[in-house]
């Protein structure tokens, strides 16, 4: 019997009514990402991904290993908002986005490389990513981010 | 994609559990949630393939093998749709109240 697991990755996908280039705007944008990432002001280039917080502190500070416009994007992930997590060796972030059928596009983040980060891996699953998925896709259909702080745990306002 | 695939999907004690088994262990094989459940390896295989097409499954493979993951998105979306919705309106209404009441004092 095989009990082959992968509880160093994480996969999330969602569908958004939007074109590919406007939801990579929204991931690599910080007037985008402020009304969704729990308030996190995020600015991709290709060879940097740099996150602050509404109070100004680095929240993230990685290195892009691929960035591919409208379709893909790898960077690095450490969650520098906590000092344990920040102490956890680095993971990673995959954006996919695929053009579906009717308007659609289809949205994965793979989050994997967690490993030897338990804490960022029990901090980013479940609400963490589901949060800023859904807050992600709320906001480029309506306009409109969500209600409520969606702040990451550990992490007051 | 749609609300209806995820309601039906839900509807059913043996797909809840699945899922319930994800979230405690993600990203595990066909065999491996055969082994965890009361259930031939088909009856699994059609329920994961019911939670796949709602989007509460993603399937990714890894070599030889196909590796299933909780996708708990499209949950979110119906608490965003319909759940925020019917808690918003009193929640605001008494935090009005609180706040006429104590300017009141």
């Amino acid at each position: 019997m095989t009990t082959t697991t992968d509880p160093a990755t994480q996969v999330y996908q969602v569908f958004i009514k939007a074109s590919p280039e406007k939801i990579w705007e929204a991931i690599t944008t910080s007037g985008f990402t402020v009304r969704y990432f729990h308030g996190a002001a995020i600015e991709v280039s290709p060879e940097r991904y740099l996150s602050h917080g509404p109070d100004g502190a680095t929240w993230g500070d990685g290195p892009v290993f691929e960035y591919d416009p409208p379709r893909r994007l790898v960077h690095e992930w450490r969650s520098l908002y906590d000092a344990d997590m920040a102490s956890e060796q680095p993971s990673r972030v995959t954006w996919e986005i695929e053009p579906q059928d009717g308007e659609y596009c289809k949205l994965t983040v793979t989050h994997d490389q967690l490993g030897a980060a338990p804490k960022t891996a029990a901090s980013v699953s479940g609400p963490g990513w589901m949060f800023v998925l859904s807050g992600l896709k709320t906001l480029v259909e309506t306009g409109t981010p969500l209600t409520g702080t969606g702040l990451p745990a550990g992490v007051s306002s | 994609m749609d609300d209806d695939h995820v309601f039906k999907a839900l509807a059913d004690p043996t797909r809840r559990l699945l899922l319930d088994r994800l979230f405690e262990r993600d990203g595990r094989t066909l065999t491996d949630l055969e082994s965890d459940m009361e259930m031939t390896r088909f009856g699994v295989m059609k329920h994961l393939r019911v939670l796949e097409e709602a989007g509460l499954v993603v399937t990714r493979r890894s070599g030889r093998e196909k590796l299933h993951f909780l996708n708990p998105v499209p949950i979110r979306l119906i608490h965003d749709r319909w759940i925020d919705k019917y808690t918003e309106g009193p929640a605001s209404l008494l935090a009005n109240l609180k706040n006429a009441l104590e300017e009141d004092e």
